[in-house]
């Protein structure tokens, strides 16, 4: 069993919140099992209360655990948290998270502006637009729905490439050169309907998150996506920082 | 005869026509021809929207006729002399006017896919240009696409253009 080394530099919560995770990540401690009291906690580790609230509060901040009033703290189904601000792409995500994920290709194809979407990509009405659907999963475990429309003009090569085992963003960036320079982030609520719910397994009419996005280089936009999210899998935090 | 011209000589670029998938409704349809072809500065002719599926693959292509008898009423299509009910054409044109608030609005959000043409005829870049011809005066096509080894669509071939190359060799000869 791996105890605390009081000699390591590194706090002794964050210590810890990794022996912790670790044994989450593991398998060591099952979905759905009650973990440890933190007084079973205190006197494995040695480490004082209030050390293992900081450890235990953030492994629930990061969605290993839930915490049920008068019951206990239960390891739960990975949630990905998700930064707001983010330039960081799916697959990078995923790996950070550290689970096993995988993408389909629902549609790579090309339409024209319909609805509002020469607004939102700053496009001509007589422009092509590329249209990506792709379903991602985690465990084979359906979680996000996501749609991405991007001016075809702009680089045509997202058509071709492989989008299951590739990034959209590095191909922007690598293979079109478009710097992405920053991303409007726009939360919300949205209500499945049938093909959503059956996607996501989830029944229609359930809420789920909506994440719409902007991605800009420069003064130009370069994409808009539409994520829908399972609630139960995935959740928003905002990091402040006083300056 | 026309100089042994082939295809690719003449074809033009797909990006040149509107682009929609094969589920998108006539309603959506009807709104990219009039605003990205005929109220747009680059109309060009024929007014044809390319239908593709979920891969980017031509299923089809959609023409402002298809799109209107695709918003026909069932019982207003043609049917055989037996059939025929006795009214005229103005009692005709008064009955559809009528149903164009309601039953075509209704239709109009049919698939263009139950409208569309099937694409189920292909050129390649290097077949000559009598064989496009061919296949359009035999298919009553406008135009046709041009396969790039008989997978990837590369443009397409237009009447305008085989027109205009078989009458300069005919006019020529002369």
């Amino acid at each position: 069993m791996t105890l605390i080394d009081r000699d390591n530099p590194q706090k002794l919560y964050l210590q810890l919140y990794e022996i912790l995770r670790g044994k989450i990540e593991s398998g060591d401690w099952a979905v759905d099992t009650q973990i440890p009291t933190e007084e079973d906690l205190c006197k494995t580790y040695e480490v004082s209360k209030a050390t293992v609230r900081i450890a235990v509060s953030e492994l629930a901040r990061q969605g290993y655990l839930r915490r049920q009033q008068g019951k206990g703290t239960f390891v739960c189904k990975r949630v990905i948290p998700e930064g707001l601000s983010m330039f960081t792409s799916f697959k990078e995500l995923m790996l950070e998270a550290g689970v096993s994920f995988s993408t389909k290709v629902l549609a790579q194809t090309v339409i024209m502006p319909v609805d509002d979407l020469d607004i939102k990509l700053d496009i001509t009405e007589d422009k092509h637009i590329i249209y990506i659907k792709r379903l991602r999963l985690i465990d084979n475990e359906p979680i996000l729905l996501q749609e991405t429309y991007m001016p075809h003009h702009i680089c045509p090569l997202p058509l071709e490439e492989d989008l299951e085992n590739n990034s959209l963003l590095e191909i922007l960036e690598k293979k079109c050169g478009v710097k992405i320079t920053s991303v409007q982030d726009y939360i919300g609520i949205t209500y499945l309907n049938e093909e959503e719910g059956r996607l996501l397994g989830l029944p229609v009419g359930s809420a789920a998150l909506l994440l719409e996005q902007l991605f800009y280089s420069g003064k130009n936009k370069i994409k808009y996506t539409r994520s829908i999210k399972r609630p139960d899998r995935f959740k928003l935090f905002i990091e402040l920082e006083r300056k | 005869m026309a100089g042994g011209k082939v295809v690719k000589d003449l074809m033009v670029d797909v990006f040149d026509f509107p682009h929609i998938p094969y589920w998108f409704s006539i309603r959506q349809a009807m709104g990219i021809i009039r605003k990205s072809v005929i109220e747009s500065t680059k109309c060009v002719r024929p007014i044809v929207i390319l239908v593709f599926d979920e891969k980017y693959n031509l299923v089809g292509t959609l023409t402002r006729i298809n799109i209107l008898k695709g918003l026909e009423p069932k019982f207003l299509k043609p049917v055989t002399k037996a059939e025929v009910h006795e009214e005229s054409e103005v009692d005709l044109s008064v009955i559809w006017d009528n149903l164009f608030s309601t039953e075509s609005k209704k239709l109009a959000e049919k698939p263009v896919s139950e409208v569309m043409v099937p694409a189920k005829l292909f050129v390649e870049q290097d077949d000559p240009i009598t064989k496009a011809a061919y296949l359009m005066l035999h298919n009553d096509l406008v135009l046709l696409p041009v396969l790039e080894n008989k997978k990837k669509l590369v443009g397409v071939v237009r009447m305008i253009e085989v027109f205009d190359e078989l009458s300069n060799a005919i006019l020529s000869e002369q």
